[in-house]
C-alpha cells in the first residue's frame, strides 16, 4: 500500500504519528474560520481534516460501511443519589424536578456525541496497537501486523483490519515495540555495531579457513589412490562440512569470549550512564519497587558469575597495553579511568560521543554523589565477588545504588539491537503518550486487552481526536449522507 | 505570450522553469535567444507564488543553487529548537503535552496540575490515569491468590470489573514470561509509567475506595431511551425510574403494589437464579423485554442498598458492612449458578464424540429447521450444508475474509 500520509507544512494535516513534523503541525493548529463557508464546504473541510487523522489507511468506501450514526455513551450513576431518590423527585413538579436553588442544582455537562464519529475505527487492530503506545504511528502498527509480529488471543493475526472484540488480548513482539518507541541509533552507535559485526565475521572466516586446511591435510593423508578420490568425492564433502561445522561451533565459543570482553566494557560504560541518569532524576516511579530486593541479590550473584570472564578481559587489556605504543596506552588509560570513576561524566562522554545533549543535561542537574556511594558503585561493578560494603552509605544512597544496579541489568548496552542502547524513549514521544481507557495495557510484556468499546460520557469522549466538537460535528453530518 | 507556456518544462535547456530569479550568474554566460525571454517569463510567473517560501536572507549570498529550506521549514526548526525543545524528553511523574507547555508559560513552572489534555483544540479528550504496577499486582493478588470476588475487588479498588479481569489475565501472562525467562520490555514500561498519569496503590483501604481509578457504576445508554417522550402524569403520582422504563418500552403502566419494596440487588439475584423473568411486551418479531430501571442495569446494584442502609443506620456501620458482605456473597453465588446453567444448556445442544484413535473431537449440533434459520425453501443463507443454486459464501461478492473473532 502506497503511503499517501505525508506530513506537509504547507497544507498541514494531523496524522496518527509521533513525528516532530506532526507535533509542529499539531501545535500550530487553529480553529477553522468557517464563517464564510457554505454548509457543504464546512462539512467537506471538516471531513477531510478528520479523515486525514482517523483511518487514512482505510478506503473511504470501507469506512462509510463502518460508520454508524448511533454513538455509544454511558451515564455515570451515583449510588448515594440513587438510594436517596427513586426517580420521583426528578419527575416532580412539571416533570423536571422541583425548582432547586443554585447550589443544589446538579450541573450536567453535555456529552460530546459527535466526537465519537470515528469510534468504529478504534476497533481496528492497527489503530489499537498505536493507541496502546506499541508503535510510533498507525502505519508502523500496520506493518507490524502484516509482518507477523502481532498475535490476537495467542494466535498470529495478519490482518490490520481485524476488528477487536471486547476481551480480545493482543500482543506485539517486545523487540519491535522497543524499536518503534526507542530512540534511533546515531552514527557512532551504528559504526560500533558494524565494527563488532565485522570482527565476528573475520574471526569466523579465519576459523573456517583453518578448519578447511586441516580437512585438506587429513584428506591427503587418508586417501592413497586417485580413483578413490574421485569415487569418494561425495562422502568427502560431507566429512568436510561436518568438520567445518565443528570448527564453527568452536569458533563461536571462542568468539563469545571476545564478545564478552567487549560487552563487559560497554556494560560498564552503560552502567555509568545509568547511574548518572538515576542521580539526575529527583524521583523515579515505583515501577519495580516491589521486587527490588530480590533483583538486587540476583544481580549481585550475576555479577559474581560473570567475574571470571571479565578477569580475562582485563588481562587481555593489560597485554595490549604493553604491546601497543605510548599513545595507545595513554588513551587506554584514560578510558580505564573513565570506566573506573563513576563521577567523571565529561571524560566518559569524551570517550563515547553518543547522546551528547542528554549527557550534558544529565551532568548539568546532577547532584554530586558522595565518595562513599561512588566507592560502593566501584565495588559493585569492579569487584562484585566481595560483599558490597554498605556500612558507610545512608539509606537513600543504598536505594540509589540498588536502582542503578537494577537499571543496569534491565537496560544493558547491546550494539546488536536496532535501537540506541541503553534504551530511552524516542524524542517527542511524551507529547503523544496517553492510553485511552478502553484498553488495558501491560507494558512489560507488550500486551493489551481491548476491554470494551470506546464510549462518550458527559463532558468527555474516549476517542482521541485532535479536533474540537465543531469540526467533529461537521464530519458526523457529512457521513449522515444528507448533504 | 500564451498563458500555458509557463507550465512547460523545457527539455535540453539549462533554464528550467523551476529556477529561481536569482539564478543568473551561471546562465548569463550561455545566452540562447530562444530561451532567454521564455525563461524570464516562466521565472517571473513561478517566483511570485513561491516567493514567501524562499528564505529571505540566504547564508550563502553568492551561491546560485536554490536552497531547499523553505521558510516553513525554517520556522518549524526554529520552533523545535526553542519552544518545542521542552517537549523533546519527558519529565518523570508529570505529563508533558503541548497544552502543558502552554500552561507552564501562562501559570508558571508548575503549570495546571490535573489538566492533561494532549490535543490543544479538543477540550473533550483528557489523558486518563492508568493503573500503576503496584495496584495491578495488588488486584492480581486479591483475585487470584486470595480468591476474592471480582465484584468486591472492583468496588474496593475503584476499577471496572472488566478491567479487573483483563489485569488478571495480563499479570498471569507476565508471570509466565518471567518464569520462562523471556525478555521483557522493562525500560519501556518504566518510561511509559513516567510519562502517563497513574493511579497509585493506597495503603489505606478507605482512601483507595474514596479515590477510585474510574467510574465503576456506568449506565450504558439504552437505545430505547433515545426517543424523547411526552408522557403526562398527574402531579400526585409517584413516578419512579421503574415507570420511566415502562414508558420507554411502551409497556402498560404498572398496577399499584407491583414489585414494590424489592431492592435492586434482589432483583438481579432472582434474575440470575432464574426465579424471576423480565416481562416482555409486543408480539412476534416486535417482542421486546421491558426496559429495567437504572438501579438494576448498573454494574453494582448492591451499592444502592449499602448507601441507603448507611444513611439509615449511621451508628452501626459495622453491621451494615457485614450485611453488605453477606449480600455480595449471595449475589456471587447466584451469578455462578447462572453461568453454570448457561454452560449446561450449551453442552446439551452439542453432541461430542472423541474416537480413541483420533486426536480430534467431533462436535455435532442439531439443525433447527425453521423460517428464521433455513427459510421456507431451505436455502437460506444460514441453512447448513451445500444447497443447490446457492454459491459458497467465500465465492460471493463482497465477502470479507478477515476473521471476525479469535477464540481464546
Amino acid at each position: 500500500m502506497r503511503n499517501r500520509a505525508t506530513t506537509t507544512l504547507k497544507y498541514p494535516k494531523i496524522r496518527q504519528s509521533w513525528s516532530k513534523w506532526n507535533l509542529y503541525n499539531l501545535q500550530r493548529l487553529r480553529e477553522r474560520a468557517v464563517k464564510r463557508q457554505t454548509f457543504f464546504q464546512q462539512k467537506w473541510s471538516a471531513k477531510s481534516l478528520t479523515r486525514a487523522y482517523h483511518g487514512e489507511q482505510v478506503r473511504e468506501s470501507q469506512w462509510e460501511r463502518m460508520f454508524n450514526r448511533r454513538v455509544r455513551s454511558v451515564i455515570p450513576m451515583n449510588p448515594r443519589r440513587m438510594a436517596a431518590d427513586d426517580g420521583s423527585a426528578t419527575a416532580a413538579g412539571r416533570g423536571a424536578g422541583l425548582d432547586a436553588t443554585e447550589g443544589e442544582r446538579n450541573i450536567v455537562q453535555e456529552t460530546p456525541y459527535t466526537s465519537m464519529t470515528y469510534a468504529p475505527l478504534e476497533r481496528r487492530l492497527d489503530v489499537a496497537i498505536f493507541r496502546a503506545l506499541f508503535a510510533s504511528s498507525t502505519r508502523q502498527a500496520r506493518q507490524f501486523v502484516v509482518h507477523g509480529a502481532v498475535t490476537v488471543n495467542g494466535k498470529k493475526m495478519r490482518f490490520p483490519g481485524y476488528l477487536l472484540n471486547p476481551g480480545d488480548m493482543f500482543q506485539v513482539d517486545p523487540e519491535r515495540v522497543m524499536f518503534a518507541t526507542g530512540a534511533p541509533k546515531n552514527k557512532y552507535d551504528r559504526r560500533e555495531a558494524r565494527l563488532e559485526k565485522k570482527l565476528a565475521a573475520k574471526a569466523e572466516a579465519e576459523a573456517a579457513e583453518k578448519a578447511g586446511e586441516e580437512a585438506a591435510e587429513e584428506a591427503k593423508e587418508n586417501e592413497a589412490t586417485p580413483e578413490s578420490e574421485t569415487k569418494e568425492s561425495e562422502p568427502l564433502d560431507t566429512r568436510k562440512t561436518l568438520q567445518q561445522m565443528i570448527a564453527q561451533a568452536k569458533n563461536i565459543m571462542a568468539d563469545n569470549k571476545t564478545v564478552m570482553a567487549g560487552k563487559r566494557k560497554q556494560e560498564l560504560r552503560g552502567f555509568q550512564k545509568a547511574v548518572r541518569r538515576v542521580m539526575s532524576r529527583s524521583s523515579i516511579t515505583d515501577t519495580q519497587a516491589g521486587n527490588l530486593e530480590a533483583q538486587f541479590s540476583e544481580i549481585l550473584t550475576l555479577l559474581n558469575a560473570k567475574q571470571a570472564s571479565r578477569r580475562e578481559a582485563q588481562n587481555k587489556k593489560s597485554e595490549s597495553e604493553t604491546t601497543e605504543g605510548p599513545e595507545a596506552t595513554e588513551t587506554k588509560a584514560t578510558e580505564a579511568e573513565a570506566t573506573k570513576d563513576a563521577e567523571a561524566p565529561e571524560s566518559a562522554e569524551a570517550s563515547k560521543p553518543a547522546e551528547p545533549a542528554e549527557g550534558a543535561a544529565a551532568a548539568a542537574n546532577e547532584d554530586k554523589p558522595t565518595d562513599a556511594l561512588t566507592e560502593a558503585f566501584r565495588q559493585a561493578t569492579l569487584n562484585p565477588e566481595k560483599e558490597v560494603d554498605v556500612s558507610e552509605l545512608s539509606w537513600t544512597e543504598i536505594d540509589v545504588l540498588k536502582r542503578a544496579l537494577v537499571q543496569l541489568r534491565d537496560n544493558p548496552v547491546d550494539t546488536s539491537k536496532p535501537y540506541a542502547t541503553p534504551w530511552r524513549p524516542r524524542d517527542y514521544m511524551n507529547a503523544f503518550a496517553f492510553i485511552p481507557r478502553y484498553l488495558e495495557v501491560n507494558q512489560n510484556i507488550c500486551a493489551a486487552v481491548y476491554v470494551r468499546h470506546p464510549v462518550a460520557r458527559p463532558g468527555f469522549s474516549e476517542v482521541p481526536t485532535p479536533y474540537g466538537e465543531e469540526t467533529s460535528t461537521g464530519a458526523y453530518h457529512w457521513y449522515l449522507r444528507r448533504r | 505570450m500564451p498563458p500555458r507556456i509557463h507550465s512547460q518544462i523545457i527539455p535540453n535547456s539549462l533554464l528550467s522553469c523551476r529556477s529561481s530569479a536569482s539564478q543568473t550568474s551561471t546562465h548569463s554566460s550561455l545566452p540562447s535567444p530562444s530561451c532567454a525571454p521564455l525563461s524570464k517569463l516562466s521565472c517571473s510567473r513561478h517566483s511570485t507564488p513561491s516567493a514567501p517560501h524562499l528564505p529571505q536572507q540566504s547564508s550563502r549570498s553568492f551561491s546560485s543553487t536554490p536552497t531547499t529550506q523553505t521558510r516553513l521549514r525554517e520556522t518549524m526548526f526554529q520552533w523545535l529548537t526553542t519552544e518545542g525543545s521542552e517537549l523533546k524528553s519527558h519529565i518523570p511523574g508529570t505529563t508533558n503535552y503541548i497544552t502543558d507547555g502552554r500552561n507552564r508559560k501562562k501559570f508558571g513552572p508548575e503549570g495546571l496540575p490535573g489538566d492533561s489534555k494532549p490535543f490543544p483544540l479538543n477540550p473533550h479528550f483528557k489523558s486518563e490515569r492508568i493503573l500503576s504496577e503496584e495496584l495491578r499486582n495488588d488486584i492480581y493478588q486479591r483475585v487470584v491468590v486470595k480468591k476474592q470476588s471480582v465484584r468486591a475487588v472492583s468496588t474496593d479498588t475503584g476499577v471496572d470489573m472488566r478491567r479487573v479481569a483483563a489485569v488478571c489475565r495480563l499479570v498471569e501472562l507476565e508471570n509466565q514470561w518471567r518464569e520462562q525467562g523471556k525478555p521483557l520490555a522493562l525500560p519501556y514500561a518504566r518510561a511509559v509509567h513516567e510519562m502517563v498519569p497513574t493511579t497509585k496503590l493506597q495503603r489505606d483501604a478507605r482512601l483507595q475506595r474514596e479515590r477510585p481509578h474510574e467510574q465503576i457504576n456506568d449506565l450504558p445508554a439504552h437505545r430505547l431511551t433515545d426517543a424523547q417522550i411526552f408522557y403526562p402524569v398527574s402531579e400526585s403520582r409517584q413516578f419512579t425510574r421503574v415507570d420511566a422504563g415502562r414508558v420507554f418500552s411502551a409497556a402498560p403502566a404498572r398496577l399499584r403494589g407491583d414489585d414494590q419494596g424489592d431492592q435492586p440487588w434482589e432483583v438481579v439475584r432472582d434474575l440470575n437464579l432464574g426465579e424471576r423473568r423480565i416481562e416482555a411486551v409486543g408480539k412476534g418479531d416486535g417482542e421486546q423485554r421491558v426496559l429495567q430501571p437504572a438501579d438494576v442495569r448498573i454494574p453494582h446494584p448492591h451499592l444502592i442498598t449499602l448507601e441507603s442502609e448507611r444513611a439509615a443506620n449511621p451508628d452501626s456501620l459495622r453491621d451494615v458492612w457485614r450485611a453488605h458482605e453477606k449480600r455480595l456473597k449471595e449475589g456471587n453465588e447466584a451469578e455462578e449458578k447462572r453461568k453454570q446453567r448457561k454452560q449446561e444448556a450449551r453442552d446439551r445442544q452439542v453432541f461430542r464424540i472423541q474416537p480413541k484413535s483420533s486426536r480430534f473431537e467431533f462436535r455435532i449440533k442439531d439443525v433447527v429447521v425453521s423460517k428464521e434459520t433455513t427459510g421456507t425453501d431451505g436455502r437460506n443463507a444460514k441453512a447448513p450444508g451445500r444447497r443447490y443454486g446457492v454459491p459458497r459464501s467465500d465465492r460471493k461478492k463482497g465477502q470479507v475474509k478477515i476473521p471476525t473473532h479469535v477464540l481464546v
